[in-house]
C-alpha cells in the first residue's frame, strides 16, 4: 500500500449520535479513516461498539450527525434527495441476516432487477441479460430458480442473490456488515471466497463489518479495530494481527477461539463488559478495563500516532512493535 | 450470529405441504359468497316475487311450495326479502370498508413508513378516535342525521372503521419496514413510492385483505344491531337486521321470520370470517421461515 | 464416585412425523459420557446436533415424535420415561443452558426469583435459605454485586451476564451433566472466553460431565478432551479432540476444518469449501449422506451406508469407505 494513491473513501470525523428517551447516546464519536481503490478494509469490535452504525452511517441509513464521508470526491453526508439516491448507488451494503434482507414475497430475477429498475436503466432482454449474468456470477443458476419466491432459499443462497443485488449497479464500494456471520462455516466459506473472486472481477473496494476476528483476517488488506465508538487502531492486517500496538487489541486477539487445540490458552482474559456509550469514559475510551492505564489516560484523550508504517494506535502506551515472532498471537507478559 | 437450526426448519416445511390447496370447505365459503353477492346485485332481475308485494291469502304463512320460506305478518314473500335485504347488509358492509380502507389503509401506511412527526399526530389523533366507543357515537349521528338513507349510514359506519383500519395497516406495515429489504431498496435508490408499492404492500396485503373480510362481517352485523334500534334504512325497505327488528314482536306465532335472515347473516359472517382467517394463514411466509 | 458411565446412549434415533414424510433428525446415535468428562458435539445446522441433545435428557414434544434406542443418565432410562419420572431428573441429574439467554429467562421475574424456584421446589428449601443460595449461585458464576443483582430484571444484564445468570440456574440443584447448547454463540469474543473459562472452572469444581454442543470448532478445540463430528443426524467422526484435529480420517471432519478461516492465517487465504448444501432429512441417500458433497466418494458410498469402525489411536472411530491415509500430520497447517 502505497500513500500516493488517492482514497476512494475519506471518512473524517464520522459522529453519529441518537437520542433516546432525553439522552444522548454517541454510538460513533469521532471515526476517520480511508479506504483504497481495489483494497479491504476490515472493521472488528464487539457487539455496541459502533461498527455497524460507522457502516450504516456511511450509507446515510442512519443520520451522521457530523463530520465528512468523501466518496471519489463528493461529500456524501450533505447530500439529499435525488442526488443522494443516486450517490448511493455507487456504494452498495450488504445486510447480517440473509433472510429478511429479500423480500419473501418478490421473484429472484426481481430481486436482482431492482437497482436497474429503479433507475429506469434497461429493459426488456438487456435486463434479462444482466440479470442472468449476475445470477450465474453467484453461483445461483437462472434458468433454475430465477422465477422462485426469496422465501424458497436457504440463507448461504439468499446471501447470494443479495450480492447479485447489490452488484447490479456496478458499485464501487460494497460495504459487507455481518454478512457471513448467520451462516454455517462451509458456507461461509464459500461466500467469501465468492466475495473475493468478484472483488477481483468486479474491481471492487469493500469495506468488511464483523465481529469475528478470523473471518475479517482473512479478507481484509487492513483492519480497523472500534471499541466505544472510536476506532483505537488501524493497520494492515498481518502486521496488526501478528504485533498488535493497542492493549484492547491485544485482549481481543487472546480472547479468540482458533480451532486448533494445540493453539495457546491465553490465561489473561479481559475481564468487565464495556462501559455504557451514554456515559463514556474520559480520556482513553478504554482505560476503565486497561491493566496500563494511568492518570494521563483518563485526563488526555490519545491521539492516533503512527508506530510501523501504515499502523495506528491511539494509545499513551502502546506495546512495542515485535515483528515476525514465531507465534502470531502470543501475549508478552 | 444465532444461526436458526436447519433441522427446525425442514421439520416446519415438512410439516406444511408445498402448494398446498386452500381446502374445500375455503371454496364452499367463496362460492356461498359469490352467491349472496350475485343475489344482491340481480336481486331485481332474478324471479324473486316484490318484497313489497302482499299476499293477504297467506299471512304468517309457513314455507311451501308458493314461499319457500313462508310469509311475514303482511302476507309478504320472506324469500324475496331477505334476497332484497342481503342488498342493504352486503351494500353497507362493503361501502363502510371501502371508506375504511381507503382512508385509513394509506395513512397507516404512510405513517408506520415515515415515523416521526407525522406519525405521532397522526397516531394522537387515531387513538383519540378510537377513544370514543364506536357504536354509541355511531347511534348518535344516526339519531340526528335524518333522514336517514343508506349514503348516511355508509359513511357514518365507514368514518367510524377508519381509526381501526389505520391501527391494523400501520402495525402491519411496522414490522415490514424495519427489515433490511426494505433498507437495501432504500440504498439501491427506490424512490418512496416505489418501496411502498413493491416492499410493503404485497407483504402486508395478506392482512390486510383478511381484515377487511372480517370488518366487512362486522358492519354487517353492525347494522343489523342499528336496524334494531331502528336506526338504519327505513321500511318497508328490508335489511337483514330490521328483519329481525320486526320479526320480534310476533316470534310465537311466525318463527320463519327470524330465522331465516338470521340464517342468511349468520352464514355470510361466519364464510367471511373463515376466507378472513384461511388467505392469513395461507400466505403467512413467516410462519415457515421462522 | 463410582466407576459407572455418567451417560450412555445406544442407538438413539428421533423421527419426526411430518406431512411429506419421516424426518429422521437423529438417526441412530451411539456414544458414552465418563463422569467429569468434556465431550463436544459439533456439527452445522441440520446435523441433528440441537435434536440429539434434547433427546437425551428427554426433551422433545410429546406429538408427531418417535425417539427409540437408549439414553441412560446414571442408571436412570430416558426413553420412554413419563414426563413426571423425567421431572425428577432435570435439574438434579442433567440440566440445560440454552442458545439465547434472553428467551430462557422470564423477562418479567427478578433473576433472584427464578433461581430460587428451582431450590424451592426441587430442594425444598425454605426462603431464606433459598436466597442465601440464590446469591451463593450468582457468586460462584462471577456476577458481580450478586446482593443487588438478586433483584434485577434480566432485561438490567448485559447478554454475557445473562448467560451467567442462565448457568446459574441451571447449577442450582448440582446437576451431574451440564448440555450446553451453543452457549456462546450470540456472545462477543472477549464475552465468549469468559463464559467458557467459567464452564470449564465449574466442572472441575463441581465434579461434573459438560456437553458442548456447537457450530464453531473454536470453542472445542481446547476445552473438551472428546469430541463427537455429526453430519445428517449420524456420528461421521468421533474421538479424542487431539485426534480428530491432527488425525480424521472422515473427509467431512477435514473439509469443516479447512473450511474454518484462522486467526492464524495469512490475510486473503483461500478456504477450503465443500461443494454443496447440508443434506435435506426428508430425502436423504441410501448411502453415506455426505457423499454427494464429497471429492473422495465412490459407487459404494453412494449405494451403502459406511458404518463407524474404529481407527489407530484408542476410542477413534470414523464412518468412511474411503478414510484419509492414518496420520495426517499437517493436514492443518
Amino acid at each position: 500500500m502505497s500513500d500516493v494513491r488517492q482514497p476512494l473513501l475519506k471518512v473524517r470525523d464520522l459522529e453519529v449520535t441518537f437520542h433516546a428517551h432525553g439522552h444522548a447516546v454517541s454510538a460513533v464519536a469521532g471515526v476517520s479513516f480511508d479506504i483504497f481503490e481495489g483494497e479491504t478494509l476490515g472493521l472488528v469490535g464487539e457487539s455496541g461498539c459502533g461498527k455497524s452504525t460507522t457502516g450504516k452511517a456511511l450509507m446515510r441509513i442512519v443520520e451522521p450527525s457530523s463530520g465528512t464521508i468523501e466518496l471519489d470526491g463528493t461529500n456524501v453526508a450533505t447530500l439529499s434527495g435525488k442526488v443522494l439516491r443516486a450517490a448511493r448507488t455507487k456504494m452498495q451494503m450488504i445486510f447480517q441476516d440473509p433472510i429478511s434482507s429479500l423480500n419473501p414475497r418478490r421473484r429472484v430475477k426481481d430481486i436482482v432487477a431492482e437497482p436497474l429498475d429503479c433507475w429506469n436503466k434497461v429493459q426488456g432482454d438487456e435486463r434479462a441479460t444482466i440479470v442472468h449474468d449476475l445470477l450465474s456470477k453467484v453461483g445461483i443458476d437462472p434458468v433454475v430458480y430465477g422465477d422462485r419466491y426469496a422465501r424458497q432459499f436457504s440463507g448461504g443462497q439468499c446471501q447470494r442473490i443479495s450480492i447479485a443485488r447489490s452488484l447490479a449497479m456496478r458499485p464501487k464500494l460494497l460495504i459487507c456488515d455481518e454478512m457471513v456471520s448467520a451462516l454455517d462455516v462451509s458456507v461461509q466459506a464459500q461466500i467469501l471466497n465468492l466475495l473475493e473472486d468478484l472483488k477481483a472481477e468486479y474491481g471492487l473496494t469493500l469495506l468488511f463489518i464483523a465481529h469475528d476476528l478470523a473471518v475479517v483476517k482473512n479478507v481484509s488488506d487492513r483492519v480497523a479495530v472500534m471499541y466505544l465508538g472510536k476506532i483505537c487502531e488501524i493497520g494492515p492486517a498481518d502486521t496488526l494481527y501478528e504485533s498488535p500496538a493497542h492493549p484492547y487489541t491485544e485482549f481481543l486477539l487472546g480472547a479468540a477461539l482458533e480451532a486448533d487445540p494445540d493453539s495457546p490458552m491465553h490465561s489473561q482474559t479481559l475481564e468487565g463488559e464495556p462501559p455504557s456509550p451514554m456515559n463514556p469514559p474520559s480520556g482513553c475510551r478504554f482505560r476503565t478495563r486497561c491493566p496500563k492505564a494511568t492518570q494521563k489516560c483518563a485526563d488526555e484523550e490519545p491521539l492516533p500516532q503512527e508506530v510501523a508504517p501504515n499502523h495506528l494506535v491511539s494509545c499513551h502506551y502502546p506495546l512495542t512493535i515485535t515483528h515476525k515472532t514465531p507465534t502470531p498471537t502470543a501475549v508478552d507478559g | 450470529m444465532s444461526s436458526v437450526d436447519l433441522v427446525e426448519v425442514q421439520i416446519l416445511e415438512g410439516s406444511r405441504k408445498r402448494g398446498e390447496p386452500l381446502g374445500v370447505l375455503f371454496w364452499i365459503c367463496v362460492g356461498w359468497i359469490a352467491l349472496n353477492v350475485f343475489i344482491a346485485i340481480f336481486a331485481n332481475v332474478l324471479p324473486f316475487q316484490s318484497p313489497l308485494n302482499q299476499d293477504f291469502t297467506a299471512l304468517n304463512a309457513a314455507p311451501s311450495l308458493h314461499h319457500l320460506f313462508g310469509t311475514d305478518d303482511l302476507g309478504r314473500d320472506i324469500l324475496s326479502r331477505v334476497a332484497y335485504g342481503s342488498r342493504v347488509s352486503i351494500s353497507v358492509g362493503v361501502g363502510a370498508m371501502i371508506i375504511g380502507f381507503g382512508v385509513g389503509a394509506p395513512l397507516g401506511m404512510l405513517a408506520a413508513y415515515r415515523r416521526g412527526r407525522f406519525d405521532a399526530i397522526l397516531t394522537t389523533v387515531m387513538y383519540v378516535m378510537l377513544a370514543f366507543p364506536a357504536i354509541i357515537a355511531t347511534i348518535a349521528v344516526l339519531s340526528f342525521w335524518t333522514p336517514r338513507s343508506l349514503v348516511k349510514i355508509i359513511i357514518v359506519i365507514g368514518v367510524a372503521s377508519i381509526p381501526l383500519v389505520y391501527r391494523v395497516i400501520r402495525t402491519a406495515t411496522l414490522s415490514v419496514a424495519t427489515k433490511d429489504y426494505v433498507i437495501a431498496a432504500k440504498v439501491q435508490g427506490a424512490t418512496d413510492r416505489r418501496i411502498l408499492m413493491k416492499e410493503l404492500l404485497p407483504n402486508i396485503a395478506p392482512i390486510g385483505i383478511s381484515f377487511l373480510l372480517i370488518g366487512i362481517a362486522t358492519v354487517v352485523t353492525l347494522e343489523g344491531a342499528l336496524a334494531f334500534l331502528g336506526l338504519s334504512v327505513t321500511a318497508p325497505t328490508p335489511s337483514w337486521g330490521n328483519m329481525i327488528n320486526e320479526a320480534r314482536t310476533i316470534l310465537q306465532i311466525n318463527p320463519w321470520l327470524v330465522i331465516f335472515p338470521s340464517l342468511a347473516l349468520c352464514l355470510f359472517l361466519l364464510c367471511l370470517n373463515f376466507i378472513g382467517d384461511r388467505i392469513r394463514t395461507h400466505f403467512d411466509v413467516t410462519e415457515v421461515k421462522l | 464416585m463410582s466407576d459407572e458411565k455418567l451417560l450412555v446412549v445406544t442407538d438413539l434415533k428421533t423421527t419426526f412425523d411430518t406431512a411429506n414424510g419421516p424426518l429422521p433428525a437423529v438417526g441412530g446415535v451411539s456414544f458414552d459420557l465418563e463422569r467429569n468428562e468434556t465431550l463436544g458435539i459439533v456439527g452445522e445446522s441440520g446435523s441433528g446436533k440441537t435434536v440429539l441433545s434434547r433427546t437425551i435428557m428427554g426433551l422433545q414434544p410429546r406429538t408427531k415424535v418417535s425417539v427409540t434406542g437408549s439414553s441412560v443418565i446414571d442408571g436412570f432410562e430416558v426413553v420412554g420415561a413419563s414426563e413426571n419420572d423425567k421431572r425428577k431428573i432435570w435439574g438434579t441429574e442433567v440440566a440445560m443452558i440454552f442458545q439465547d439467554p434472553m428467551t430462557s429467562l422470564n423477562p418479567v421475574m427478578r433473576i433472584g426469583k427464578q433461581i430460587d424456584e428451582a431450590l424451592r421446589v426441587r430442594l425444598g428449601m425454605d426462603k431464606a435459605a433459598a436466597k442465601a443460595r440464590a446469591i451463593e449461585l450468582l457468586e460462584l458464576v462471577g456476577i458481580p454485586s450478586p446482593q443487588e443483582r438478586y433483584n434485577a430484571y434480566p432485561g438490567m444484564l448485559s447478554g454475557g451476564m445473562r448467560q451467567r445468570v442462565v448457568i446459574a440456574i441451571a447449577l442450582a440443584c448440582s446437576p451431574k451433566l451440564l448440555m450446553a447448547d451453543e452457549p456462546t454463540t450470540g456472545l462477543d469474543v472477549t464475552i465468549q472466553a469468559q463464559i467458557l473459562n467459567l464452564l470449564d472452572e465449574l466442572k472441575d469444581r463441581l465434579k461434573m460431565s459438560v456437553i458442548l454442543v456447537t457450530h464453531d470448532l473454536g470453542v472445542v478445540a481446547t476445552r473438551t478432551s472428546r469430541i463427537i463430528v455429526m453430519y445428517a443426524g449420524r456420528i461421521v467422526e468421533t474421538g479424542n479432540t487431539r485426534d480428530v484435529f491432527y488425525h480424521h480420517r472422515m473427509p467431512y471432519t477435514k473439509a469443516l476444518l479447512e473450511s474454518s478461516p484462522k486467526v492464524s492465517n495469512h490475510s486473503h487465504t483461500r478456504l477450503v469449501t465443500i461443494p454443496g448444501r447440508p443434506p435435506n432429512l426428508l430425502s436423504l441417500p441410501d448411502g453415506c449422506a455426505f457423499a454427494p458433497r464429497c471429492s473422495y466418494a465412490t459407487d459404494q458410498c453412494h449405494l451403502v451406508r459406511p458404518e463407524l469402525e474404529p481407527s489407530t489411536e484408542p476410542g477413534h472411530t470414523f464412518a468412511c469407505w474411503n478414510p484419509l491415509p492414518i496420520n495426517v500430520e499437517g493436514a492443518l497447517a
